[in-house]
């Protein structure tokens, strides 16, 4: 089975601009970057300047998806080329560019292979693949293969033998795209779950639900593949999947058009994610930025402050690509301090105002970053209960903030503003002795491990019978990212993935000539699906909550593509089963699947 | 990619266009830019001048004219899809229009440009073929009319020569009996995108048989051409069910299918007969 390359498409190619500042002698330099201060200490090691020569700003970027987790030559030329010559510099990517020598996505040919009971039990579960790099490796490349073996036994508590082969093409580097990794490795697992379940003639529900690592043995110490995983309740995600799709009337319906002559189909698909990195420990395989002189582990950075007039700076060194995280940070900061969220500014992705800031990668932006504005939220907190404590002629122990204000618990009456609390810590000698001057702190959060989300998809779809053309009748996600901050932001992220999963499934697809040459170059030959080519979507969450941080979150950036290819893909197969397909290879474009059926049945049903 | 560099004139009547069109050969008319400048900036096309008429005032309407619609060169995709006039009486142009591209598209693409870029996979060229639409080209030496079927000769190549400006659309309107339809598979699947294939009919029916016919294909050869075959089979017809299969059957008859990333020929040709039949099915229904 092929995870075809495919090429990420933000609506924003990449571009920078470099100034060099002969007055500072810095080098400013905005560009479209998910790792602002990588490119940093890239470009100053290369141009041989001290860090606090080089100045990054990534401001809000129009859309990354992994693309723009790299450090870039045209990054550092364009750097060069402002030093060398004193002026401002700059570089915008063209379509056709972005298409060629930005990374690219997927790109694997595998084969997978259950053995299992007749009845359901799974035995154990082999893949076999091959994984095209590109021609040079980057930032994540050789990695992509590695975060794929994190789930590669899915849900299921299943013996694993997991091997790829990595192999060096003259094509475009391959590197991380949304979900990397992990969409390539669920779409193999539940192609073959399918398979199995058809073979055996068992509901694909059943059989899943059969094979599940148990609620019970949470917290996984180690998984069919080596891994530990915090929480999980695969069951009852699945179980709240079918009875809010309403599974067995969707069955009902699929058959009722089956005997119209209709060709109705339905495809599920559970998959599980690695996400929020990094545990500290991965730093030793090699997941770091160490090349660029940044610290091995990839921890989160986050520094509030609450300023004299009882505002917030929210300072983090990453930043959205469209995400959304001034909005989500900021919510976390306002609720941890009592602080209308309008009072609170988040400066990002700029390292001249942030000591350190690893990535927007990975989905951990809430569960690394934001743990460690939670924490510097709380230190500043815990600060500002002793000034208030102080004003107020209370214990420290029964402050609570809320609307603006430090109260005494239960005395409502008795509270100081947050302004008049600033000010005393900005004025030592208002403050009790001894009290540090400031009202800020910084934290460095350093998670004890990946967080694993998990969830599952159910989709109903009809095929034509004399084109082979798809329509999306329904599609239902039940996902599972632990706590929910912001939940638009979350469904926000949900719709995105599912979009651009459903574009791996049915339209596209990076075609080479045999020379190397890309013949889907420009997006008359790369379509991408829009709005109008999706059904609205029915998203719905479980909840179960993660320990690996306080905020209890896990992420969801990426769920949405790792859950849903293969959802279409099973849905379509289902849907023309009946002709003697077994499996097409996306993307299921009309002339792919009307071919399989002709070769499958000579365009009559078996 | 980045176009080379070019003059860009926009002149504020058609006789001035015409008299720069004429000075400058090679130059290029620009309406609503949708594929002029995609095609300019990968150097696909290269003009030295071009010429843009969207200031030229007048040619924004689409009028009754008795006994045929007028559609000038500045009218959009979306105001045909969405008039009356060419729904009512032109119901497959107005289709075709409404199944291009996107909202901006359509709301920049202009139904005349689309009909002188002659894509081989456009919407609108297949539906001015079935109506038997005429196009009216104007240059500094007078005006001439091409009917649509010699106006498509090739690949992005129409039968307009380098001084002239299409300037009208002429459309009949379909009468008592005659009506028309079009259908399309997108590339995108469904209706989304350039067509893989799309067939547009027009069909008159008198003493319920069907007198007259026209069906026209894009997406399928190299250029939007009439089916001679499916034609054939249909007029003179009962336009039953039956014979709606026969003309399908013979859609892609002597056409010579051209393969691309979306269709092999053979389900190139297979699509033709299916939209053929969807389309013959929609117009006679
Ligand atoms: C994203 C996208 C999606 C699209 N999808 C579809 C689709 O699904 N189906 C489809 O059919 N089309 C599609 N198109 C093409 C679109 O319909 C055409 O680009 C548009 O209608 C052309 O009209 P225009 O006014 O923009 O022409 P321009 O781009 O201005 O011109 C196109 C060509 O025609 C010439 N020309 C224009 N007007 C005249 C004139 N009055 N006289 C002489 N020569 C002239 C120009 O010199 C140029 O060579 C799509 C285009 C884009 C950008």
């Amino acid at each position: 089975m092929v995870n075809q390359r495919l090429i990420p498409t933000a609506i924003e190619p990449r571009r920078v601009l470099a100034e060099w500042e002969a007055g500072y002698q810095t080098l400013r330099m905005h560009t479209t970057s998910q790792m602002p201060h990588a490119v940093a200490g890239a470009l100053a090691m290369a141009l041989g300047l001290p860090s606090t020569s080089v100045r990054v700003i990534a401001p809000e970027v129009g859309g990354g998806f992994g693309a723009k987790l790299n450090v870039y030559s045209d990054e550092i030329l364009v750097g060069w080329a402002a030093r060398q010559l004193e002026r401002p510099v700059r570089w915008t990517e063209t379509r056709r560019e972005a298409a060629t020598s930005t990374i690219q996505g997927r790109g694997w040919i595998g084969t997978a292979t259950i053995v299992g009971t007749r009845d359901g039990e799974i035995l154990g579960y082999e893949f076999d693949g091959l994984a095209d790099m590109g021609a040079y490796t980057q930032n994540f490349t050789a990695a992509i293969p590695f975060l794929g073996l994190f789930v590669a036994s899915g849900q299921y508590k299943m013996p694993t033998y997991w091997k790829i082969d990595c192999v060096a093409t003259n094509t475009t580097t391959t590197d991380a795209y949304r979900g990397a990794g992990r969409p390539e490795a669920m779409y193999y697992i539940e192609r073959i779950m399918d398979m199995y379940a058809r073979e055996i003639g068992m509901d694909p529900a059943d059989v899943r639900r059969k094979n599940f690592i148990p609620a019970e043995e949470f917290p996984v110490a180690m998984s069919p593949v080596g891994f530990a995983m915090d929480t999980g309740d695969y069951a009852m995600n699945l179980d709240a999947l079918l009875e809010t799709g309403a599974y067995d009337e969707m069955k009902a319906a699929r058959d009722s058009a089956r005997a119209e002559g209709r060709n109705v189909g339905i495809g599920l698909s559970t998959y599980v994610e690695v996400c929020g990195f990094a545990p500290a420990g991965l730093a030793d395989l090699g997941f770091s930025w160490s090349a660029y002189g940044l610290p091995s582990a990839f921890n989160g950075n986050g520094l509030v402050r609450v300023n004299a007039d009882a505002t917030v700076t929210v300072t983090i060194g990453t930043g959205p690509s469209g995400q959304g995280h001034q909005t989500t940070w900021a919510q976390i900061v306002a609720d941890r301090l009592g602080i209308p969220v309008d009072d609170i500014v988040v400066k990002h992705g700029d390292t001249g105002d942030s000591p350190m800031g690893i990535g927007t990668f990975g989905s951990r932006s809430a569960a690394v970053d934001g743990s460690a504005a939670y924490e510097a939220a709380d230190r500043v907190r815990l600060k500002a209960a002793k000034l208030a404590a102080h004003l107020l002629e209370a214990s420290e122990d029964d402050i609570v903030f809320a609307d603006g204000a430090a109260h005494v618990a239960g005395s409502p009456e008795s509270s100081v503003p947050w302004s008049e609390i600033a000010m005393v810590a900005y004025q030592p000698q208002k403050a009790p002795e001894g009290t540090d001057p400031g009202l800020e702190s910084e934290v460095v959060f350093s998670p004890a491990n990946a967080t694993w989300p998990f969830g599952s998809h159910l989709a109903m779809v009809e095929v034509d019978a004399e084109t082979g053309n798809v329509e999306i009748l329904r599609y239902v996600a039940m996902d599972d990212c632990g706590n929910v901050i912001n939940p638009m932001i979350v469904d926000g992220q949900v719709h995105g993935g599912l979009v651009q999963g459903i574009g791996q499934a049915l339209f596209e697809e990076a075609i080479y000539d045999e020379n190397g040459n890309l013949l889907t170059g420009s997006m008359v030959d790369y379509p991408i699906p829009t709005a109008g080519d999706v059904p609205m979507f029915e998203l719905h969450r479980t909840t179960t909550p993660t320990d690996i941080n306080p905020l209890g979150v896990k992420g969801i950036g990426e769920a949405g593509t790792i859950g849903s290819a293969q959802t279409i893909v099973n849905a379509v197969v289902d849907a023309v089963a009946s002709y003697g397909v077994t499996h097409i290879d996306m993307p299921l474009r009309p002339r792919r699947v009307w071919e399989a059926m002709n070769a499958a049945s000579g365009n009559g049903r078996a | 990619m980045y176009p080379r560099e070019f003059d860009y004139v926009a002149p504020g009547t058609l006789d001035e266009a015409l008299a720069v069109l004429a000075s400058n050969p090679g130059a290029k008319i620009m309406s609503g830019g949708m594929s002029l400048i995609p095609m300019m900036k990968l150097r696909l096309l290269s003009p030295a001048t071009v010429i843009d008429i969207g200031r030229i005032p007048g040619l924004d309407a689409i009028e009754d004219r008795g006994d045929h619609l007028a559609i000038g060169a500045l009218v959009r995709h979306a105001q045909t899809a969405s008039s009356d006039l060419v729904t009512t009486y032109a119901a497959a142009l107005a289709q075709a229009a409404a199944l291009t591209g996107d909202v901006q598209v359509r709301n920049r693409g202009t139904t005349v440009g689309a009909v002188a870029h002659a894509d081989l996979a456009a919407d609108t060229t297949a539906a001015v073929l079935a109506l038997g639409a005429t196009m009216v080209a104007r240059s500094s030496a007078g005006t001439r009319e091409i009917p649509a079927s010699e106006f498509f000769v090739d690949t992005l190549t129409s039968a307009l020569a380098d001084d002239e400006i299409l300037v009208e659309l002429r459309v009949p309107k379909s009468g008592e009996g005659e009506s028309s339809a079009y259908t399309k598979l997108g590339r995108r699947g469904g209706e989304s995108d350039y067509a893989v294939a799309g067939v547009a009919a027009w069909v008159r029916k008198t003493n319920g048989s069907v007198s007259d016919a026209r069906v026209a294909l894009t997406g399928v050869g190299s250029k939007a051409m009439l089916s001679s075959g499916a034609m054939d089979a249909i007029i003179g017809s009962d336009g039953s069910e039956a014979a709606i299969a026969a003309a399908a059957d013979r859609a892609a008859d002597g056409i010579s299918v051209l393969e691309d990333l979306y269709g092999s020929e053979e389900y190139k040709a297979h699509l033709a007969k299916v939209y053929v039949k969807r389309a013959l099915g929609a117009a006679l229904s």
